[in-house]
């Protein structure tokens, strides 16, 4: 092997696996991976996801030569896959697949250390490992070691499966859709816990999934795929902000419409010059203001400038017609919700769907001034915004689409 | 009465005839029964990693097991076999194929594709592979084969003294030649004690083997 006039790929010692130019074809049909290119720096998580059949699973079960590569080449830790025995490099590699396949005719502690016993380490050694590793996520090693996996739920047993991919210390993880089967509260917990376990041992992941939360949460890096070929290539952040194309916009859909949402602060929608009046206006005058501006409701000031609460043009009206001639700030109704200028969009957002009796939340300063006012048309202006840019359609500027719904309503 | 007398008689006066009988059927039992593991679980195991191999292997021990075991016995001699142990032993050989391949390669075939892939992925040799995981978990399902091939040799083996291999069927012969019934009991009864001893055992042998996470 010589990797003279081709340039070392080992060149950049950050980089610890590549693919150069890798492709899959099976039999006449069209490739299943297409010129796949990309560099994996050491203690990245990469993430492969794409649509069932965009061949994330193929590219993963390249790397440890389950599959072999119709041409291209990947390279390990500067050396080309090709030049290891296939046995020898699937040992120094971890795999966690789907289907979890734990031998069900060992126990735990002989499944977690099951490429150590390839490896051909004794068995006392291999109890100790096994009994370290059940104890770094809290399974207590007397109680587990010995039992079968028929005997663990489906989440202990992928538990096992992780470890089992840690035990010999690999360098490099690959999982394929490990905590696919499980339901999804078991899935958070476990892509928690992972993340945990992580951080106390530093490792090269690449990670298949088809599901973007996971991919969102878990990332370093996504690789978007589509019909065997990088779409894009990107931190999670990035492609949340900038997808490439329309395909990555509408891939993200959902999740960039909460991204914003819980992005945007309150501060930035807010409308920063809600119709006020004082405690101390008449009931009648305050009308007057509500018909002027075109507005349902009053924020309610006191002497000192503070909020005092909320008043309603049906109340106001019941109570003129009943002859009531106290002040507006009797009336001012102080249970409604507010809202800090630092608090997210989607705060707002669920503050507004929950409270279904109130169509404004004022927003107070920690001084309890009222900095602004949260409508629902803010909203659903937010919302908008947010499908708008998930379609790919344009950039947001929320600031400036709320500018224009603040003078709608002002008017 | 006078029936299971003359039979507990018979017993107690030729306990050298009825006991060489039955270790003639023992034979004529465990040489093609062993015979047919030492070549069936082998060849099916081979036929598991050459798909192709696995048509030919089960379609010879399938017809060989549907060939009415009176028509095979009498195939041995028209074959040029002749008659006596040889022919008898190889025609039991050939009926006893086919649970055994048959379990073999569903045993095999039948292992979780996940942990296959699991293993494969850990790095396992294909030897490692077939020692380390599909025995173990294919074993007792061959033993199930092996105990079905078994069960239908002990009562194929009977037959055997019809082309002069000996065994218990000779003794039931000779007494319904004899019109004696307490003879053909004398061959009877200790040919069906066989059968269920053998049974159980195997059943028994099952269980052993079945790994422990697979009990369930």
């Amino acid at each position: 092997m010589t990797d003279g006039n081709s340039g070392s790929p080992g060149a950049d010692s950050e980089t610890i696996l590549e693919f150069r130019g890798v492709t899959k074809s099976f039999g006449g049909r069209a490739p299943a991976v297409r010129d796949f290119t990309l560099s994996v720096a050491r203690g990245q998580l990469v993430v492969l996801i794409g649509p069932s059949g965009c061949g994330k699973t193929t590219t993963l079960r390249m790397v440890n030569r389950l599959i072999e590569p119709s041409s291209g080449s990947i390279w390990l830790e500067g050396r080309d896959c090709k030049t290891y025995n296939p046995v020898e490099l699937r040992r120094r590699l971890g795999y966690v697949i789907q289907r979890i396949g734990l031998m069900p005719h060992l126990t735990i502690g002989d499944n977690i250390t099951f490429v150590l016993r390839l490896l051909g380490q004794p068995p006392a050694a291999r109890r100790d490992r096994a009994a370290e590793l059940l104890e770094m996520v809290g399974l207590d090693p007397a109680e587990y070691l010995d039992r079968y996996p028929a005997e663990l739920s489906g989440g202990q047993q992928q538990r096992i499966g992780v470890l089992r991919a840690l035990a010999h210390d690999p360098d490099i993880i690959l999982m394929d859709e490990p905590f696919g089967a499980l339901d999804p509260l078991m899935r958070e917990q476990l892509q928690e816990e992972f993340k945990r376990l992580l951080r106390t041992v530093s490792k090269t992941i690449v990670f298949v999934t088809h599901d973007m939360d996971e991919a969102l949460s878990m990332a370093d890096i996504i690789v978007l795929m589509k019909d065997g070929e990088i779409v894009q290539v990107a931190p999670p952040e990035e492609m949340l902000r900038h997808p490439a194309d329309e395909f990555v916009a509408s891939f993200m859909g959902r999740h960039r419409v909460l991204r914003q949402a819980s992005e945007v602060s309150v501060a930035d929608v807010m409308i920063a010059s809600p119709v006020m009046t004082s405690a101390s206006n008449g009931l009648a005058r305050s009308l007057e203001l509500m018909r002027r501006r075109r507005v349902s409701s009053l924020l309610v000031q006191d002497s000192q400038g503070r909020y005092a609460g909320v008043v309603r043009q049906s109340e106001l009206q019941d109570h003129i017609e009943a002859g009531d001639q106290s002040p507006v700030g009797t009336l001012a109704d102080r249970t409604v919700a507010t809202l800090a200028p630092s608090d997210s969009g989607l705060t707002a957002m669920h503050q507004l769907l929950s409270h279904q009796q109130v169509d404004s939340l004022p927003v107070l300063d920690a001084d309890d001034r009222i900095v602004g006012l949260v409508t629902r048309g803010t909203l659903v202006g937010l919302l908008g915004d947010a499908l708008r840019v998930a379609r790919g359609v344009q950039d947001v500027n929320l600031a400036e689409s709320d500018r224009a719904l603040a003078g709608e309503v002002a008017r | 009465m006078t029936l299971l007398l003359h039979t507990y008689q018979f017993f107690t006066q030729h306990p050298g005839t009825i006991w060489r009988h039955t270790l003639q059927q023992l034979y004529l039992v465990a040489i093609p029964l062993a015979a047919a593991i030492l070549v069936a679980v082998p060849l099916t195991m081979l036929a598991t990693r050459v798909r192709r191999l696995y048509g030919p292997v089960m379609g010879f021990a399938n017809a060989m097991q549907t060939i009415p075991s009176l028509a095979l016995l009498a195939l041995m001699i028209a074959i040029g076999l002749g008659i006596g142990v040889l022919p008898a032993v190889l025609a039991l050989f050939l009926y006893a194929l086919m649970p055994i391949v048959r379990n073999t390669y569903v045993g095999i075939m039948g292992v979780d594709p996940g942990v296959k892939d699991a293993a494969r992925g850990m790095g396992v040799t294909s030897w490692q592979l077939l020692w380390m995981i599909e025995m173990p978990l294919a074993l007792h399902v061959i033993i199930a084969g092996i105990r079905s091939a078994l069960v239908a040799t002990i009562g194929f083996a009977t037959l055997a003294s019809l082309i002069g291999a000996g065994g218990l069927g000779s003794l039931i012969m000779e007494g319904m030649g004899l019109a004696s019934n307490s003879i053909v009991l004398a061959g009877t009864i200790p040919a069906i004690v066989l059968a269920f001893l053998a049974e159980g055992l195997m059943g028994r042998v099952e269980r052993v083997l079945t790994p422990r996470g697979l009990r369930a």
